[in-house]
């Protein structure tokens, strides 16, 4: 026991917030009262326009309206960005306020409408107009950095000391529906060359996130913020974790699992980092906002300092944060969309992610189903008249969409039939080894009470993890056991359309946690 | 970037990870555990065996499952967080690493099998769940599904 005073047993900190970056930037669209008066009487003038912000299509149109109060002389100039009626470049308003956007977006990507009173120039009422962002980020399926991983998806990240353009490109970072929050190798394939702001108390201790997975692997480094941008998408100041190489501080023994694997390098981890864009907007959320008492088994934040590092409570806004929820627009959910591999599977292949649910005419709901999830991010699925869901109280059993699994890790052998059966122990990992491919047909049912049918198949993962001399990456029925439940992993994916839809965020598929497909 | 945040010593006073008892171990040492973590527990007879649920501070249940003889022959846990398995495994600890090492790594739930142990580890981040036997250590008038 090293606690010099017990008094301290639970010795709360608190600090106050510097929120450096995180610059509101609140629209400023709306009613801009000029301040004007009228000949010295007590009548203002208000100059407002509406809606107050749009987003218009390239080449598109959108009607904006003015109302002006406080005077019967109601004429109004429309201007964009300052100029009268617009130009090519950031697009034409009419006399009427018919705004045409240009073909291709400005540099900003948002333009501002104003409607200037005749009468007093010295007061208007404007209102933002903002292009869709190029949301499809590239995804691909291959053998990763370690050449060897299988059904692993990476993407590219490009990652910013927050409000300025010094940046890195991070290549190989899986993509994973199943966590939440950005996490990079600080010696990933090439080592992080730009120094992030850390995350810290009022005393400058770091604050340290361990991140404990599934499978007992863990991976434990300081929380830095940094802007993440994919395509024409940016989200600002976001916590990430930058996992260590040689941690300045221990691993505390609460990290994790307990002393699982370290995937704190390319050979262990099989990627550069982790983007978590699942259905919930922080990797902890409320459990983390207090520290229990007494001390948790296992714990994820920490600050640190010489004398080692003690649990830490976080609020919601400075855990690690699904970086998608914070883009200024396209920021509801996600798509994954990769195309259909061949059954015995293909050494690589590319696909897409597109940012927004609905917000866009690329991501579309179109045929998708909605199965709205439970406060566990999972559904329930029914095989062989069993179903396998959450409880009221537990989150065991139920059912998930995870790119960051490998297979479709689904029940067991026995439960199964159909001649599944465990791959010999050589293989290790306890996949299934039929000897013919099987195809299963479930019924998945969320919390809506959305219910259908869909179908796998597993085929023998030896046969596929060995064939063309285990250069295949891709495969769409690699299976294992997972007992009394259904982690529907990135072979199910492949073919497919599946919709992330993210927690609190609302899309024409109703409010998140929801997955569809 | 400064934020609001919190510590606590509390985990400096335990020096080292919270005990529960452990697989393949006496039971008793259930219940000084229970006295150290002054967590919930619930203790259960059932037919030829009983066992405890502790619910530990953070959220996470861990039950476990003991002989007549009072053998910890099962435990099973779920919550947010993967509860310190190095503890509760004990000496299967080994067991799990080992797997995690295998040549064709699965990415996803974990599944362990061996001549000693079954150990299943599952769930995604926020939503853990898994469970651990010792198949010799189960008493001759159950089976493995009563650890759940």
């Amino acid at each position: 026991m090293n606690l010099r005073n017990t008094s301290d047993l639970v010795r709360f900190v608190g600090f106050a917030v510097i929120a450096a970056g995180l610059l509101l930037l609140v629209g400023c669209g709306g009613s801009s009262n000029g301040g004007g008066s009228n000949g010295g009487g007590n009548t203002t003038i208000v100059v407002s326009v509406s809606p107050t912000s749009a987003t218009v299509a390239l080449g598109a149109q959108s009607q904006f309206t003015v109302s002006v109060s406080g005077t019967s002389s109601t004429a109004v100039t429309w201007q964009v960005n300052g100029t009268s009626g617009g130009n090519s470049t950031v697009g034409t308003v009419n006399s009427s306020g018919l705004y045409t956007a240009p073909i291709t977006a400005p540099s900003s990507n948002s333009v501002t409408i104003t409607a200037v009173l005749q009468s007093d120039t010295a007061i208007s009422g404007s209102a933002t107009v903002n292009f869709p962002a190029i949301n499809t980020q590239p995804i691909s399926v291959d053998l990763g950095p370690t050449g060897n991983y299988a059904n692993g998806l990476f993407t590219t990240v490009r990652i910013c000391v927050p409000g300025t353009t010094s940046c890195q490109d991070i290549d190989n970072v899986l993509v994973d529906t199943g966590s939440y929050g950005l996490r990079v190798l600080e010696n990933g394939t090439t080592p992080l060359g730009i120094t992030l702001p850390q995350v810290t108390d009022n005393t400058s201790n770091p604050l340290y996130n361990c991140t404990g997975f599934a499978d007992g692997s863990f991976v434990w480094g300081p929380v830095a913020t940094a802007d993440i941008q994919m395509v024409g998408e940016k989200a600002s100041a976001v916590p990430i974790q930058v996992i260590s190489a040689n941690p300045s501080f221990k691993t505390p023994s609460t990290c994790g699992s307990g002393a699982g694997m370290n995937d704190n390098t390319v050979a262990t981890l099989g990627a550069n980092g982790i983007l978590g864009v699942g259905v919930f907007l922080q990797d902890c959320g409320s459990s983390c906002i207090s520290v229990p008492s007494p001390a948790p088994s296992s714990w994820p934040y920490y600050l640190c300092s010489s004398s080692g590092c003690v649990m830490a409570a976080v609020p919601l806004s400075t855990q690690l944060l699904n970086p998608v929820a914070l883009f200024p627009q396209d920021n509801n959910g996600l798509l994954i969309s990769l195309p259909s591999v061949p059954d015995t599977g293909a050494p690589s292949v590319s696909g897409s992610m597109i940012f927004g649910i609905g917000t866009q005419s690329d991501n579309t709901l179109s045929s998708a189903k909605v199965y709205t999830a439970d406060g566990c991010g999972n559904i329930s699925t029914t095989y062989n008249g069993k179903t396998y869901s959450d409880s009221s109280t537990s989150c065991a059993g139920g059912s998930y969409f995870d790119t960051g699994s490998n297979g479709l890790y689904v029940l067991d052998a026995a439960t199964l039939g159909q001649g599944i059966v465990d791959c010999p122990s050589s293989l290790g990992g306890k996949y299934y080894c039929p000897a013919q491919k099987v195809t299963f047909t479930v019924t998945n049912t969320g919390t809506n009470s959305t219910s259908g049918q869909v179908s796998f198949s597993i085929a023998n993962a030896e046969v596929l993890l060995t064939s063309n001399n285990g250069q295949n990456a891709a495969f769409n029925d690699l299976g294992g056991v997972n007992p009394g439940a259904f982690d529907f992993g990135l072979p199910f994916f492949f073919g497919r359309n599946v919709f992330v839809g993210i927690e609190n965020q609302t899309s024409p598929g109703g409010t998140g946690p929801y997955w569809a497909y | 970037m400064k934020m609001k945040v919190r510590a606590t010593l509390a985990a400096l006073l335990l020096g080292a990870a919270p005990a529960w008892a452990v697989l393949g171990e006496p039971v008793a040492s259930v219940q000084s555990d229970q006295r150290f973590m002054k967590a919930q527990v619930r203790e259960v007879a059932g037919e030829g065996y009983s066992w405890h649920e502790i619910k530990a501070s953070e959220g996470t249940v861990v039950r476990e499952y003991a002989s007549p003889e009072g053998m910890v022959f099962g435990v099973s846990w779920e919550g947010p967080s993967v509860p310190n398995l190095q503890q509760l495994l004990g000496s299967y600890y080994a067991e799990f690493q080992k797997a995690a090492q295998s040549p064709h790594r699965r990415r996803g739930p974990l599944v362990v099998q061996t001549d000693k142990v079954v150990i299943e580890s599952g769930g995604h981040m926020r939503a853990f769940h898994g469970r651990a036997y010792v198949p010799s250590l189960i008493p001759n008038t159950l089976t493995q599904a009563v650890v759940q």
